[in-house]
């Protein structure tokens, strides 16, 4: 490695949405939605050990206006349900949805309850499923390199 | 003069029975008499129950049986077969059961109030323990035991125009109904549910001829 002079090397050159793209998986900005013990793993991957600030990811709003993507973190119940496609549908485009952990990826341990959804992706598009009860924060980690990786490959329709 | 002793020697006329195990005691109390009897309870100077720790509701629907029976043994182990419950339904099925506090006395007390399933009707004490006004909300929502004279007896857990008493024996584990997001009608609407509802069997660890140790006698 080294310093690469621009007038030795030649130029690099890229379409503007590459570089849009490339932006855009580093500034999320992800939109607090912990509803179970998720949230717990959720806030650990945001703090100083794992700290998603690295990424780029560690600005968590609370308003949904202000937010890139949504990370399902928890039980999502049937009264919830129309609460948590509200949030989304107020989120500006492009946005992206992790759906974190064994009950919002398909009820997980409350897949035979009356109260719980079974799956997030049954009320909103999910981009990246984390597995886990509870996922741990690096596996939360690995889902954001993951979508991070989606959306700067443009593969990603928005 | 104990709590009992007390109880007993003062014939309230809608406690039907007194009965102590494990060191506590549990009142029966009759539906008719039992908002005036609650009075008592926490005007009485010996027993000035001040505080209402709880109230909760009781099915008694096939109490005591079980969809499983691990009894019968064959070559091959333990039959897991699911039995059938029996359609009857012994009265009274419903209770409501109240338990009390007497900071000045120190004393804790049980009160339980049996209710047929054709009237599910009782006296609200949510007028001498405000603390009642979610718990009654709470038995209401789950068992749909109605409180006469309760301010706002709305459900207050499950879903807003939920079906049903999710508490009661009878209702299934999986739902009536579940939701899902209508594209079409751009909103998160009810529909049947799509999957079986199952008996989960839990798994026994018991003494079983073939995991005995070499030399036992049964061999």
């Amino acid at each position: 490695m080294g310093v690469v002079k621009a007038d030795q090397q030649g130029y690099a050159i890229t379409s503007l949405d590459s570089l849009l793209n490339w932006a855009r998986g580093g500034s999320m900005w992800p939109m607090t939605f912990g509803l179970a013990c998720c949230a717990v793993e959720m806030m650990h991957a945001a703090a100083s050990r794992y700290d998603l600030d690295r990424f780029g990811w560690g600005l968590f709003r609370g308003s949904p206006r202000q937010s890139d993507v949504m990370i399902v973190a928890g039980t999502l119940c049937n009264k919830m349900a129309p609460a948590l496609r509200q949030v989304y549908d107020m989120m500006a485009e492009p946005k992206y949805v992790i759906s974190m952990g064994s009950c919002a990826n398909g009820g997980g341990y409350y897949h035979y309850s009356y109260s719980v959804v079974r799956g997030c992706d049954r009320i909103v598009p999910v981009d990246i499923y984390v597995p886990g009860c509870p996922p741990t924060a690096e596996a939360l980690v690995y889902g954001v390199v993951q979508l991070q990786n989606l959306v700067r490959s443009g593969h990603r329709e928005l | 003069m104990s709590l009992v002793e007390y109880l007993k020697s003062s014939n309230f006329s809608a406690v039907t029975e007194v009965e102590t195990l494990h060191e506590e005691v549990t009142l029966c109390v009759d539906k008719s008499g039992w908002h005036d009897f609650a009075n008592i309870l926490k005007t009485d100077p010996k027993l000035s129950f001040d505080v209402l720790i709880d109230v909760c509701g009781v099915d008694y629907l096939h109490y005591g049986l079980t969809e499983w029976a691990t009894n019968e043994v064959t070559f091959t182990g333990y039959s897991r077969a699911r039995t059938e419950l029996p359609d009857t339904i012994e009265e009274p099925r419903f209770a409501s059961v109240y338990h009390f506090l007497s900071t000045e006395h120190n004393l804790r007390l049980r009160v339980k109030v049996m209710l047929e399933s054709n009237d599910l009707s009782i006296a609200s004490v949510n007028d001498i323990w405000p603390v009642a006004n979610w718990f009654e909300r709470e038995a209401y929502d789950l068992f749909g035991i109605v409180y006469e004279g309760h301010p706002d007896l709305r459900r207050i857990l499950t879903d807003y125009g939920f079906i049903g008493h999710p508490l009661r024996k009878d209702f299934p584990l999986v739902g009536e109904v579940e939701i899902g997001y209508d594209a079409a009608k751009e909103a998160c609407v009810y529909h049947p549910v799509d999957i079986q509802p199952r008996v989960v069997v839990p798994k026994v660890v018991r003494s079983d001829a073939r995991y005995n140790e070499a030399g036992d006698s049964n061999e």
